[in-house]
């Protein structure tokens, strides 16, 4: 029992002194924090900036004296460099990640946009990146940034700090391509509104009206233009997944091209000029597969090969 | 039902093997829904069975030996056995149902307003008379439905109406239908002449023109006045059987009025029904008994038992294939044009309405939109006349091309009914009719008929039935 209480009383005594003396953070650490916190009055002290051309700081007066009392001035001399992250290996990376993470912990409490909300910015790719800070920043680090960038972009922009606008802009893009948007459609006096498809070597323009479910390509009815009823329900699968075939009259051109990729160019261009009519149609389309275009095209020959990738016989010799 | 004929080998399978096969086993088979025993397995003799396994095997090792035939083997086709597969016409389908409550066609509601848009079925006489006149075509989808049926569209009951007032007031109705492939030309020519038999009318028809222009029949140079025609005895010879065979009913009771100058002696007093078929016998005799045949239909109605004279319609498909140059060669080593053909010009004759039916009556032609011959002239005389009837403006032939004027003079008179696509009401009526033949497992609402209204080009009823039924997923 008089062991126990004697333990208690120490580990009392004990805890007592500590609270002391963890009142500041030990030397070591508060070298790598990004945070600047109050340095202690017995810290080392940067020497002040080396001016060569300042007679004083350079000791002129003593060289004139004679080569002894530059000699003298030596130990004094220490330079240290301006960012603490000199030493490590890549120290403006490292600078800049610990610029945007004490950015992030100061502003973390301010309210943010809903997920999916916030304004699309081009970052810098990595090789921008790279080049601008003219160090080889691993793609992985890179991304780690991009994080943090990422979470700054979701504050609030009515509350958005100038300070992190700032740190924002550093990191953009020169060219914005989403700032680029595009026309909105409309309908016009006649109630058309008018789409634009593409698909392989197609080209689609669809005007469309409220009807009763006519489809005119090219001057001749659907099951003229198209032998294939896979290609005529292609044309009209915009309608199709909306259930808005008996709703609407289609009259499309379509150039270029061979039947199919014709077909599925109309179905993209009815799709966008069904979204010019009811815009929160979107999604819906877009689970029918009718709002991104299809980028594939033929692939190319190359030398060596018959084909894009077919390979001559086989020959012995 | 595709069971009597191999289609890979177009061999007739072994009758042993079919015999042989327990009768439970076809009562489980899944994909049919008939009873087992409707069907009767057709049954062989043995001898003969032996006799075709026995060609079946050494035909098949024999093709593999010389290792040149890519056929697979099997028996090759028997002459003609390939084209009676390809021209074979199936009015039947024993796995579709029954419609219930489906009206035969009557004289009486063919021409009700009612029965716009309905589905009605044809009675086994007009069937067999239509059978007889060769009006169903293979490429027709007889064969999906449990017995053939039709849809009384707009123009049908226009149609109808038309040859109830040629009937009545012994006028001549003169059309030329033209619209869409797959549009449903030749169906309501087929229901016009379901329609005339109803009446009892007498019904001639040439189901393809084709067969009278592409030099597939003989034919002979023949001298009326100053002028030579070509008559084509032998399918003059076929198409008296078919008249007779087709109207026999009205015709057994009609007998010779007229003395003619026939090459054989005749019965004054014979049957109609018998005197065509006197015609048909013989190639060499057939053409002067068809002009024989023709003035007695057309000879003005007489008091007298048999001396009746009922109104004839004349039906003609593919009339593209009439309407110029044909391949037969005259002594001078140029074409023929179709209507220097002794057949076809008697058609030409009352469509232009150079001659007239005394008892009245119709000639209605059906153009063609597959495997057709250009024709620019009947391409421009349909427009031409459905542009006048409508009393718009009235399309310009193109001074610097060459027109068939013949052409042109013949269709002067028509009338162009132009076939577009059916009526939603009309295609949802269809579309009923396939849900309850079980041959579109669907339900039949607004939106899907919307739908295939649409992918059938607005409409039109071979590409509504092709994406509905047959294409079915």
């Amino acid at each position: 029992m008089e062991t126990r209480a004697m333990r208690s009383g120490f580990r009392q005594a004990i805890a007592a002194f500590r609270s002391q003396t963890k009142r500041y953070p030990s030397y070591q650490s508060r070298r790598f924090l990004a945070t600047p916190t109050q340095p202690p009055t017995d810290e080392i002290r940067a020497a002040p900036p080396f001016r060569f051309n300042d007679k004083q700081s350079q000791g002129e007066e003593d060289m004139e004296e004679g080569n002894s009392g530059f000699a003298k001035l030596l130990p004094k001399l220490r330079i240290v460099p301006a960012s603490p992250s000199y030493f490590t290996g890549k120290p403006g990376f490292t600078d800049d990640i610990l610029e945007l993470q004490t950015l992030l912990r100061k502003y973390i409490t301010l309210p943010v946009l809903p997920p999916g909300e916030a304004p699309r910015i081009a970052w810098k790719t990595h090789a921008q990146y790279k080049v601008q800070s003219g160090e080889p920043v691993k793609a992985a680090r890179y991304t780690k940034i991009l994080q943090v960038l990422a979470r700054l972009n979701y504050i609030h922009p009515s509350v958005m700090p100038e300070e992190v606008k700032k740190a924002l802009e550093k990191y953009k893009r020169d060219v914005q391509p989403f700032l680029n948007k595009p026309k909105p459609g409309y309908v016009d006096e006649y109630g058309r509104a008018r789409g634009v498809g593409r698909r392989k070597a197609c080209h689609a323009v669809a005007y469309l009206v409220e009807g009763e479910g006519e489809v005119m390509i090219n001057g001749k009815s659907l099951s003229q233009a198209f032998g294939r009823v896979h290609d005529r329900e292609s044309c009209i699968w915009a309608l199709k997944a909306t259930d808005r075939i008996d709703k609407y009259n289609v009259w499309a051109v379509a150039q270029g091209g061979g039947t199919t990729g014709q077909a599925e160019a109309i179905t993209l261009a009815v799709s966008k000029a069904l979204m010019v009519h009811e815009p929160a149609l979107k999604p819906a389309l877009r689970r029918a597969g009718c709002v991104t275009r299809d980028p594939r095209r033929v692939e190319r020959k190359k030398p060596g090969k018959l084909k894009a990738r077919k390979m001559p016989a086989w020959v012995k010799r | 039902m595709s069971g009597s004929i191999c289609l890979r080998c177009l061999a007739r399978p072994v009758a042993a093997i079919e015999t042989a096969a327990p009768t439970s086993r076809i009562a489980t088979a899944a994909f049919s829904t008939s009873a087992p025993l409707a069907a009767n397995p057709p049954k062989k003799k043995g001898p003969a069975v032996a006799v075709k396994k026995q060609q079946h095997t050494k035909s098949f090792t024999k093709a593999r030996a010389g290792g040149k035939g890519g056929s697979g083997g099997g028996r090759p086709p028997q002459q003609g056995e390939r084209k009676a597969m390809r021209k074979r016409i199936v009015l039947s389908n024993t796995n579709a149902l029954e419609v219930h409550g489906l009206e035969d066609m009557t004289a009486k509601n063919i021409v009700d307003s009612q029965s716009a848009g309905k589905m009605l079925g044809l009675s086994n006489e007009v069937l067999d008379a239509l059978r007889a006149a060769a009006a169903f075509k293979p490429t027709q989808g007889w064969s999906l439905f449990r017995r053939p049926a039709t849809l009384v569209r707009k123009e049908t009951l226009e149609v109808v109406r038309q040859l109830e007032e040629a009937g009545d007031k012994k006028s001549t109705v003169r059309q030329v239908i033209f619209g869409e492939k797959g549009s449903g030309k030749s169906v309501l020519q087929l229901q016009a002449m379901a329609a005339a038999l109803l009446k009892g009318w007498v019904v001639i028809h040439i189901p393809e023109a084709q067969e009278l222009s592409i030099g597939h029949t003989s034919y002979q140079p023949v001298k009326i006045g100053e002028e030579t025609v070509y008559v084509q005895p032998h399918y003059i010879a076929q198409l008296l059987g078919q008249i007779a065979k087709a109207n026999y009913t009205v015709l057994s009771h009609l007998r010779l009025s007229k003395q003619h100058n026939l090459p054989i002696p005749v019965q004054s007093n014979i049957s109609l029904v018998r005197f065509a078929e006197l015609g048909a016998g013989d190639a060499d005799i057939a053409w002067p008994f068809f002009t024989a045949l023709w003035s007695e239909l057309t000879a003005p109605s007489a008091e007298g038992e048999g001396m009746a004279r009922p109104p004839v319609l004349l039906t003609l498909d593919s009339l593209n294939f009439a309407m110029g140059n044909t391949t037969y060669l005259n002594a001078e080593l140029q074409n023929i044009h179709a209507h220097d053909l002794a057949l076809v010009r008697q058609y030409m004759d009352i469509l232009s309405g150079a001659e007239s039916l005394p008892n009245g009556g119709a000639v209605i032609a059906a153009t063609t939109e597959s495997n057709k011959p250009a024709s620019p002239a009947l391409d421009f005389a349909c427009e031409r006349n459905e542009a006048l009837q409508a009393g718009k403006e009235v399309p310009e032939w193109d001074p610097y091309v060459k027109v068939d004027r013949r052409v042109l003079k013949v269709m002067e008179g028509a009338e162009a009914l132009h076939l577009k696509g059916l009526s939603k009401d009309e295609a949802r009526g269809v579309m009923e009719y396939y849900a309850r033949s079980g041959m579109l497992r669907q339900t039949v609402n607004d939106s899907l008929v919307g739908e295939k209204w649409a992918l059938s080009g607005g409409g039109i009823i071979g590409e509504l039935e092709r994406s509905s039924v047959v294409m079915r997923v």
